[in-house]
């Protein structure tokens, strides 16, 4: 029996040489939402990125494993297949392939054949009005002019269709407003209580606390120079909210003298 | 008198050969004395040359040899000319080239050299003397025609291909019209000639989808001329073939003028393009947009020259050019040059020009929904097509091309 959730240990990753990720441990059970968060540049979607695969962020060492399987060594179309979902700090636009194909690809190349076209269409218009999205966005090309709030909900869009096992989401709520903001948590909310067996895990990158109001997260990370300094319940979001992240700062700089 | 079917085939270019042909195949609508005139231009003028070949362009327009070429079939079924639809509603005429001047002499001479004058083009002087192919089409005036008039070349056997297509759009009539060039045995030769005339308010798409087999040569001169407040949609796809050479020309000739030009291709394997854009503004208050997409693979090789021309009679003129290349292997390889030559004061001028290869990002994003990298690569190089593919007229063609274009992409061969 192979050991459930997320899981990464001693994750050490480096950006054109620079370490960026100084060791990095952290445990997502299914149906659990953990959020993280830190000051710009500690190096958070860095993490994101490396679970990933993205070519650009380089493993130095570490573990990684997706339901006991190791992902550090898989494309990250495998690892997508493996059940594992980005929403994008910064998502790329691609000029001349529409949100229909595109999700519709990514449909088909993470779940083959599931779903006929027109069971696809039903289930993609259900989506964009639960995301309170028109339906106007699915000919125009992908991130292609959208506003920043569309295209954060566009994430959620996908996220959704796609029904990953495993979900970060880096600074969804940065940009949304707050309907969209309550749409996204009812969202996760409903993935992560799916079925036991099918209940999906989040790590939620965000700066504000907002969010967490809307999904409430069993544990919250502060990361702060490529490790994560403190672990505790949602209470940390309101001592960072209130207090920032000096306190943090200065056991950092303790623990390294 | 009359060849016989054992007789040599003529090969090369020269006066024995046209005399041959015109012989074969009577006057046509070009006066042999014009006809004669061109030979000589061919052989007297320069190929000329709008870029300067890169390092890696292995075709020279200068250094083709034609002492092989078979510039008419002896047997007379040299060529194919499909035309549709067979029987043209009231007020359009579809008409073989040849017998344009002797069954609609008026409507013919109305058009005929408006818009074209080869006089100063080499490899449309060659297209004049041979020509064998080609169709006239006019639409009487007020005429407006929904249904795609087809047009489509193709060489067979050993002789060439020079068809002369001449599209003559009366005053408001609208009307498309899709020539496709297709076919081709290797080393088949087309070399062919589209002159287009709008008169005022009138409104023509005209497209083009040349996808000739991989081992011909194709030369293309097209010319178009605007009267007053007339429109033309140009779109120009080159697939095939193994050497394929356009060269576009739009006169806004006046007031209300509007063009809009698209170009695609993809080179791929050995492939080369060499592509030419003309907008010339002559009076004010013309419009013009020029959209070019190109893309390269494998050792495909590709040149873009593009012009917007405003003369000083052309005040209030509003032009847009854009010119977007990709490159998807280390060795294929695009040049463009864009230009703007402008003699008027008060003129809107834009133009924008990219060159580079797929976006890390842009693949990134797409892998990481479960896309494989291959597939990603595919996707978004045929979505850098499509702001061009959706300027043709038509979903049914519009699909043909994405087709096309997936198919090439299919089948490069993968960079190490
Ligand atoms: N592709 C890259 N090239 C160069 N440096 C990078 C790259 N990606 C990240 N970095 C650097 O790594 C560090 C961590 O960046 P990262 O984006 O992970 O921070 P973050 O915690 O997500 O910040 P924010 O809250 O601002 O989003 C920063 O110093 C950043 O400049
Ligand atoms: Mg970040």
């Amino acid at each position: 029996m192979t050991q459930r959730g997320l899981r990464i240990s001693g994750l050490r990753a480096a950006v054109e040489g620079k370490e960026i990720l100084k060791g990095i441990d952290l445990q997502l059970e299914p149906g659990s939402i953990h959020a993280l968060m830190g000051p710009n540049g500690s190096g958070k979607s860095t993490l994101a990125f490396s679970l990933t695969g993205h070519p650009s962020y380089e493993v130095t060492a570490g573990s990684a494993t997706l339901d006991g399987l190791d992902i550090l060594g898989l494309a990250p179309d495998k690892r997508a297949k493996a059940g594992l979902f980005l929403s994008f700090q910064y998502p790329a636009a691609i000029p001349g392939v529409s949100v229909a194909n595109f999700v519709r690809a990514a449909r088909q190349a993470v779940r083959p054949d599931d779903l006929p076209p027109a069971k696809f269409r039903q289930l993609i218009y259900s989506q964009l009005d639960a995301l309170d999205m028109d339906h106007a966005l699915l000919p125009r090309y992908l991130n292609d002019g959208f506003s920043g709030g569309e295209k954060k909900r566009l994430e959620m869009l996908q996220l959704a269709m796609l029904q990953p096992k495993y979900a970060i989401l880096d600074e969804t709520d940065s940009g949304l407003d707050v309907d969209a903001l309550r749409a996204v948590g009812s969202s996760v909310n409903a993935q992560r209580a799916t079925a036991q067996d099918d209940a999906a895990g989040f790590l939620i990158i965000t700066h504000y606390p907002r969010i967490l109001q809307y999904v409430r997260p069993d544990a919250v990370h502060i990361m702060i120079d490529g490790r994560i300094v403190q672990s505790g319940g949602p209470e940390l979001a309101d001592v960072i909210e209130r207090d920032g992240y000096d306190a943090f700062r200065e056991e950092v700089a303790g623990g390294v003298a | 008198m009359a060849l016989l079917s054992n007789e040599p085939i003529a090969r090369g270019i020269s006066e024995a050969a046209l005399a041959a042909s015109i012989e074969r195949s009577g006057e046509g609508s070009i006066p042999v004395r014009a006809r004669y005139e061109a030979l000589a231009r061919f052989a007297a003028l320069p190929a000329s040359e709008f870029a300067r070949p890169g390092r890696s362009w292995k075709h020279d327009l200068a250094k083709l040899d034609f002492s092989a070429l078979v510039p008419f079939d002896p047997q007379g079924h040299a060529a194919h000319n499909g035309i549709a639809p067979a029987l043209p509603p009231a007020g359009v005429t579809v008409e073989p080239f040849s017998r344009a001047r002797a069954d609609h002499r008026a409507a013919f001479e109305a058009a005929f050299g408006r818009a074209l004058d080869a006089g100063d083009d080499k490899f449309a002087s060659l297209a004049v003397a041979f020509q064998n192919q080609g169709t006239f089409v006019d639409l009487a005036a007020g005429v407006q025609l929904d249904v795609p008039i087809v047009l489509s070349y193709e060489a067979r056997g050993d002789a060439a291909c020079f068809p002369y297509t001449l599209v003559h759009v009366g005053v408001g009539a609208r009307a498309t019209v899709l020539e496709r060039l297709e076919g081709g045995p290797a080393g088949a030769f087309y070399c062919g000639l589209t002159e287009i005339v709008v008169e005022e308010r009138g409104r023509l798409a005209y497209a083009v989808v040349q996808r000739t087999g991989s081992q011909a040569r194709t030369i293309f001169t097209r010319r178009a001329s605007l009267a007053a407040d007339a429109t033309l949609e140009l779109a120009v796809a080159e697939l095939g073939g193994e050497h394929a050479v356009s060269r576009i020309r739009v006169a806004e000739n006046a007031a209300g003028s509007s063009a809009a030009l698209t170009a695609l291709f993809f080179s791929d394997g050995r492939q080369h393009v060499d592509l030419a854009t003309e907008i010339v503004h002559v009076m004010g208050n013309t419009q013009s947009q020029t959209h070019v997409r190109s893309a390269g693979t494998d050792h495909g090789q590709g040149r873009y020259f593009g012009n917007i021309k405003i003369l000083a009679s052309a005040h209030g003129a509003d032009a847009l050019l854009r010119d977007n290349a990709l490159l998807l292997s280390p060795d294929a390889h695009i040049d463009s040059v864009p230009a703007l030559e402008i003699a008027a004061n008060d003129v809107k001028a834009f133009h924008g020009a990219t060159v580079g290869a797929i976006s890390e990002d842009e693949l990134f994003y797409a892998q990481s929904r479960g896309i494989t990298r291959a597939d990603a690569e595919r996707m978004i190089a045929l979505g850098f097509f499509e702001p061009a593919v959706v300027r043709f007229p038509g979903e049914g063609l519009r699909d043909e091309l994405r087709a096309s274009l997936a198919a090439k992409l299919s089948q490069r061969i993968a960079p190490a």
